[in-house]
């Protein structure tokens, strides 16, 4: 018994960057990514086969205990969630060849239908620091 | 830290080589040197599996650093580019030159990647029995189960990649070089395998298996120019091995789906199954080797050139003993038609043999009462095939601002062995395309593309898919014995499936705008659309289109912008089948 059931995929991107120079010493930059994607099949409607079944001997056949109805099938493979990652730098030169950086990103993924890993909504963080030389 | 000393000896090495060769030259070097070092902290919340998917995971400090090293001289070059993000994710790039007598380029990629646990959430049902007195729902034997033995597992991988190339010029005359690559690719971690066990108990079993893997390649070859003809030779070399032990599954003791407490049935469905009731490896990697000889000829013919290789290569799995042998050739011809428009024509062909290996199994049902049956069989292989390609495609410049090319192609994939013995099915396809592009100055640019293809009998499955109504035409393999076995269901199957496509568009659409030099603006779109009329009943197709926008703004010479947009719409028509049984 088969029908056949459509898979619609919408992913929707937009990004931002950006840099400025404030000053000869001071720099900045940042970026800003979204996505969303929702992904998901059309109800199974299965055909209805009572008629079409037959048993050993070729006569009308039955069978009472199956349910045709599938109406949880179409939910199995379907996605949907979105992610927004954000970084933000900056960089300041305390003298001609050295600097000194900070920068940070952070992401936030919220899953709002799970797949068969299960719910995997999260959020990450990140802040780093240093000091660059150049000769 | 292992990592960091080799990739620092590496540095030192090749620095001194570099060294030694530049101090054989007067020219004085120059030398750019950038260093950063650091740290970075990582934090995470509720899950970090796809949030962080090339990250540690982890909540923690650690030290960071960055160097870039440029040295030029004259004709010479030594430039180093290194990144430690931590101990699992490590880029690090070398490249020498020396003129034109030597080029070496090292690279080294580490990273990790954290996989997901599959739950198998949707591998659990049982067959409904009816309804019991209250009402409830009653269930009955038959049932789907899983079983997650190491619930929470955290697996995850580290990739890390050597490339190393080397072309040095061994003699002046003929311009003759000695061309080398290496390439490891070295993969560690653990992942989730998932055992299936018989049908008669319908079980999947997830566990933890620890991954190793490692696979080494080597190419060496000798390029030449003889009258103004380039003649080269390579031979590679090629490794695949999995260095963990086999992971292995308890196959479950042989029973009646429903009765599962009548012992008795054991011994007639133990004797349908190869094995139960014991363990067995599952999941396994092949061991491959693959030995590939290849020549190429480059050069003038007439008034247009010509390049060509020819392949021949084969693959052993030694695990299995099976091995398979290719040959395959490439053609290209470009030849100028007039002054404003040029021809350029590609031919390629291959063929392909893999061993087809004799399988030897239990007889079907044996010591029991009633048909016996041989299942043993010679497994013909898909891969044995010949295949053919031919283009030609037509570049004309039609005014100073506008070219178009037309391309016409055709491709035939002769299949011996399936879907049956000797008897193999034969694909061919027709190529159409044209692609125009339009120019401005450097303010507008815009190019259009149209793509076909019609193809007739493209790969299908040959088992079929769904069966003739009703069993009325099949009877019991013997005379007095009631039953029909599911094996013998294979007779009543029809319908071809294949999800690839008879008919193929795509069309691409790109315009770049620059007003002025501080703004430049993309916007474009691509679609494809394929469907398969072979397949009666079934009408499978795909269809998905991707516009996008892209905005790059300089208003001052401080500050740079750019933003931009995709979407992205697919969509997917295919059959959905359930088996329907009547016990």
């Amino acid at each position: 018994m088969y029908t056949m059931v459509d898979y619609k995929t919408n992913a929707h991107n937009v990004y931002l960057n950006g840099s400025f120079q404030a000053t000869p010493k001071l720099r900045f930059n940042g970026a800003l990514i979204f996505n969303y994607t929702k992904a998901e099949s059309d109800q199974v409607l299965m055909p209805d086969v009572e008629d079409r079944l037959v048993d050993g001997a070729g006569a009308p056949g039955q069978l009472e205990l199956q349910d045709f109805s599938f109406d949880q099938m179409d939910t199995y493979s379907n996605l949907e969630y979105q992610l927004l990652r954000f970084a933000a730098g900056i960089e300041y030169k305390i003298a001609p060849d050295i600097k000194i950086t900070v920068d940070g990103e952070y992401a936030d993924l919220d899953d709002k239908a799970g797949y068969v890993y299960g719910i995997e909504s999260g959020k990450y963080f990140m802040i780093r620091s240093g000091i660059g030389v150049e000769f | 830290m292992n990592k960091i000393v080799l990739i620092v000896l590496v540095c030192l090495f090749a620095l001194v080589a570099f060294g030694t060769v530049v101090a054989e030259e007067s020219e004085p070097a120059t030398t750019e040197f950038s260093l950063w070092v650091g740290s970075h902290y990582t934090d995470f919340t509720d899950s970090p599996k796809k949030v962080g998917e090339y990250n540690l995971g982890n909540s923690e400090a650690l030290p960071e650093f960055k160097l870039n090293l440029l040295s030029r001289s004259n004709g010479k070059l030594f430039s180093l580019d290194g990144h430690y993000f931590d101990d699992q994710n490590i880029n690090a790039n070398l490249r020498a030159v020396v003129g034109d007598r030597m080029n070496l380029s090292v690279q080294y990629r580490s990273m990790i990647r954290q996989t997901e646990q599959d739950l198998l959430e949707n591998i659990a049902a049982q067959e409904f029995a009816g309804v019991d007195s209250l009402g409830n729902d009653k269930r009955g034997g038959k049932m789907l189960t899983h079983a997650i033995t190491d619930p929470g597992a955290d697996y995850n991988y580290n990739r890390q990649e050597i490339l190393t190339r080397l072309n040095i010029l061994l003699s002046k005359k003929n311009n003759v070089r000695l061309v080398a690559a290496h390439r490891s690719i070295l993969k560690n971690g653990t992942e989730q395998k998932v055992a299936s066990d018989h049908c008669f108990s319908c079980h999947l079993t997830s566990e933890s298996a620890e991954v190793d893997q490692r696979t080494h390649e080597i190419e060496a070859g000798l390029e030449a120019e003889v009258d103004n003809i380039d003649v080269g030779y390579t031979f590679g070399y090629r490794k695949f091995k999995s260095y963990t032990a086999d992971p292995t599954a308890y196959f479950d003791k042989a029973m009646h789906p429903i009765n599962i407490t009548d012992t008795a049935t054991q011994h007639e469905f133990g004797s349908r199954l190869i094995f139960d009731d014991s363990t067995a490896p599952f999941g396994i990697y092949p061991e491959t080797e693959r030995y590939s000889h290849k020549v190429r000829v480059k050069g003038k013919l007439g008034t247009g050139r010509v390049a060509s290789s020819l392949v021949y290569s084969k693959s052993k799995n030694k695990r299995t003993d099976l091995s398979s042998e290719a040959v395959s050739g490439v053609l290209n011809y470009t030849v100028p038609l007039s002054p404003r428009s040029r021809l350029i024509a590609r031919v390629t062909g291959a063929r392909l043999t893999a061993d087809d290996p004799f399988i030897d199994l239990p007889t079907f049902r044996e010591g029991r009462p009633g048909p016996h049956v041989d299942f043993d069989y010679t497994r013909y292989s898909t891969i044995d095939r010949t295949e053919g390609k031919a283009t030609a495609e037509v570049i004309t410049r039609l005014n100073p601002k506008m070219t178009l090319s037309v391309l016409a192609g055709y491709q035939i994939i002769d299949r011996d062995d399936y879907p049956t013995p000797g008897n193999g099915l034969t694909t061919n396809r027709f190529i159409g395309q044209a692609k125009l592009r339009y120019r401005k100055g450097l303010n507008y640019t815009t190019s259009l593309k149209y793509r076909f293809e019609k193809t007739s009998d493209p790969f299908t499955s040959g088992r079929g898919l769904f069966e003739e109504v009703g069993r009325d035409r099949l009877l019991p393999l013997v005379d007095g014995f009631k039953f029909i076995f599911y094996f013998q269901r294979e007779d009543l199957r029809y319908q071809n499936i294949t999800t690839e496509p008879t008919d193929y568009h795509e069309f691409a659409w790109t315009s770049t705008w620059r007003p002025d030099p501080k703004v430049s603006m993309v916007l474009g779109a691509r679609g494809k659309y394929d469907k398969n009329n072979d397949l009666d009943s079934l009408d499978v197709e795909h269809f998905s289109i991707q516009p996008n926008f892209a905005l790059n703004l300089t208003p001052d010479p401080r500050v740079v912008v750019s933003t931009g947009y995709t979407y992205n719409y697919s969509k997917s028509r295919g059959p959905v089948a359930v088996a329907l049984f009547d016990g």
